[in-house]
């Protein structure tokens, strides 16, 4: 673990709801080194997926600074944003979200369609990537045709068959049994040992926190000290 | 970037073939406006290629002042000698028509009577695929019966048949570029003549031909005035105009379909607008989970669009081939006041229809492909 790869400052989100303004999320300094697995835990509401949404690039902050894998993208356009996301994050949703007409190998080949490499190659990562998480063998079966457990894999290889550096979980075990759960998060722990990985996932499970290098909490919107903790909790 | 657009043109078709149910709905729909669509622009086409006057057209047609019907046009044969007197002609051709129904029809049977040593020079581009030609020049009531004719009453060389109360022996079945042609039945002017009511002597109409189209309305003035004090006026026209004045009534049913025409075209789009809107509807959070991997709103807009396109052009593919198919099969002649009108299938109107499916595809698909595109992505995920 060296340098910062996600640097945030100040970071706040504000919309508007009717005549309301709401904040999820105020006053977020936050540094997460390469490399780094952590875990943001907090009670529904707090503003975890808010975070996370803002660190990979799906949703921008109304205030503050923020860096992620060496660019400040709060100043990207659409488009361009939409690029640098396909090459530096990998989002893992909490329900998998697989396209259900296209089987496991369709799915994981989505991110690399844009890219210019020849069908070969494609082919070879998309099932490199499958192999690495244990799905070679379910390659072309659709996302119906198999367990909560083997989607989330797919979801994870559909994450990381472009080579990002950061990884970002949104309760990735949230809806699997404690076995498949575990399963999930030995890979987690795994990418991020042994393929330098940074992830930051975001989870209600204090079991799944554990595999985590670092666990923050928030409520309110906000970063807890840790002194903070043990009391909030 | 081709390489990338096929890849989602490719994405675009695995949504719909993975979707068949809908899918083959929506083509259902599509297909069967541009049936409709494709035949009422065939009538639209087939008309325009007999009624707009071309610069190499230089055909006259002469024929008895204020009559439509053939059965009523009676003009003396031996004004032929006249006509072939006037400066700038060429050739003259009588010709004795008699149909069994001179009202608008789509059932109707044409006899040409013309003499055996001219029908070369009348109708040069007829080919006889069918018996043969020397049977009909030998036989007195042959008849070289036009191919579409022929299918429709099932008639091959050899046999006889009856129509308009005239009875001939098919002597051979004819081919012709002309679609006009392919529904008539070509016989001795002589026979014709008496087997009418009218006798020998009388024909329906001359067919004139001039040395160059510069030619034509001297020549017709000249052959009218000739006959202005006569018992048997003559009102002379080009082949076309003449057409488009004795089918005038063809001419606005015809022209009315063309309005049945835009309407499907419309109903198209409406029904391509609506599956697309549908599809994008039920598919907010998948296009969200795309631009959260990385696709920018122009691929999600340009998957759309493509869904819609090849909706469009798949279901005009079936469409049009249908209306092909069914026209050359059922081969459609509209009649009216003796003239005909064949509905053939033409290359033009099949190109124009797949053009015209790419253009529809691509209208009824632009804003839907807005709406996705365009959608904010946390949104669409918490949807």
């Amino acid at each position: 673990m060296n340098e910062s790869l996600i640097h945030c400052r100040k970071l706040a989100k504000h919309y508007r709801k009717g005549a309301q303004t709401v904040t999820p999320l105020r006053d977020i300094d936050l540094d997460v080194a390469t490399g780094e697995f952590l875990a943001l835990m907090g009670p529904s509401g707090s503003g975890k997926t808010t975070l996370l949404n803002l660190v990979a690039g799906i949703d921008s902050p109304s205030e503050g600074t923020l860096r992620v894998c060496g660019e400040d993208i709060t100043q990207l356009s659409r488009n361009r944003l939409a690029r640098w996301r396909a090459h530096h994050v990998g989002y893992i949703f909490q329900l998998y979200h697989l396209v259900p007409v296209l089987t496991a190998f369709e799915n994981v080949e989505l991110p690399l369609l844009l890219d210019d490499m020849p069908r070969r190659v494609r082919r070879e990562q998309v099932e490199a990537t499958l192999a690495q998480v244990g799905l070679e063998d379910r390659m072309h079966h659709y996302p119906r045709e198999l367990s909560g457990g083997q989607e989330q894999r797919v979801a994870i290889a559909r994450a990381l068959v472009a080579s990002p550096e950061l990884l970002v979980a949104d309760e990735p075990t949230g809806d699997l049994d404690r076995e498949a759960g575990r399963a999930i998060l030995n890979l987690l722990e795994e990418l991020c040992t042994e393929h330098g990985k940074t992830i930051v996932m975001v989870t209600h499970d204090p079991h799944a926190a554990e595999s985590a290098h670092k666990v923050l909490h928030l409520e309110k919107g906000q970063l807890l000290k840790p002194e903070e903790v043990n009391h909030a909790g | 970037m081709l390489a990338k657009a096929m890849r989602l043109v490719a994405l675009a078709v695995k949504q719909l073939v993975r979707h068949p149910v809908r899918t083959i709905l929506t083509l259902f729909g599509v297909a069967s406006g541009m049936f409709l669509f494709t035949t009422v622009q065939t009538m639209q086409t087939s008309l325009d290629k007999v009624t707009q006057q071309r610069a190499a057209d230089t055909t006259l047609v002469v024929y008895r002042e204020n009559r439509f019907c053939p059965e009523t046009s009676r003009l003396p044969e031996y004004y032929l000698n006249e006509i072939r007197a006037i400066d700038g002609v060429r050739e003259v051709i009588p010709i004795k028509i008699t149909v069994n129904n001179c009202g608008a029809s789509l059932d109707v049977i044409t006899f040409r009577g013309v003499p055996s040593e001219r029908l070369a020079r009348y109708a040069p581009e007829i080919g006889v695929i069918d018996g043969s030609y020397e049977d009909w020049e030998n036989r007195d009531d042959g008849a070289l019966v036009g191919k579409l004719l022929a299918q429709k009453r099932g008639l091959a060389p050899g046999d006889a048949f009856e129509a308009a109360g005239v009875r001939v022996t098919v002597s051979g079945i004819i081919d012709s570029p002309l679609p006009q042609d392919n529904s008539v039945a070509y016989v001795h002017l002589p026979f014709l003549q008496q087997a009418s009511r009218h006798g020998l002597g009388v024909v329906t109409q001359f067919n004139v031909r001039v040395e160059t189209s510069d030619d034509l309305k001297r020549v017709a003035l000249a052959i009218d005035e000739r006959f202005r004090s006569e018992g048997e006026p003559t009102t002379t026209q080009p082949e076309k105009a003449f057409f488009a004045r004795a089918a005038g009534e063809l001419l606005s049913l015809i022209g009315f379909t063309r309005w049945i025409g835009y309407g499907a075209v419309l109903a198209v789009v409406g029904l391509i607008a609506n599956a697309v809107l549908l599809v994008v509807r039920g598919r907010v959070r998948e296009n969200a989970i795309l631009q959260t991997i990385g696709f920018p709103g122009g691929a999600i807009g340009f998957v759309v669009v493509a869904e819609g396109t090849v909706l469009a052009f798949a279901g005009t593919l079936v469409g049009v081939g249908l209306a092909m198919a069914f026209l050359s099969w059922r081969g459609l002649t509209f009649g009216n006041e003796g003239q005909t009108l064949a509905l053939a299938p033409q290359a033009s109107v099949l190109f124009s229809g797949m053009l015209l499916s790419l253009v529809l595809g691509l209208i009824a698909s632009l804003g839907p492909a807005w709406v996705a595109m365009r959608r904010p992505i946390v949104d669409s995920l918490r949807s």
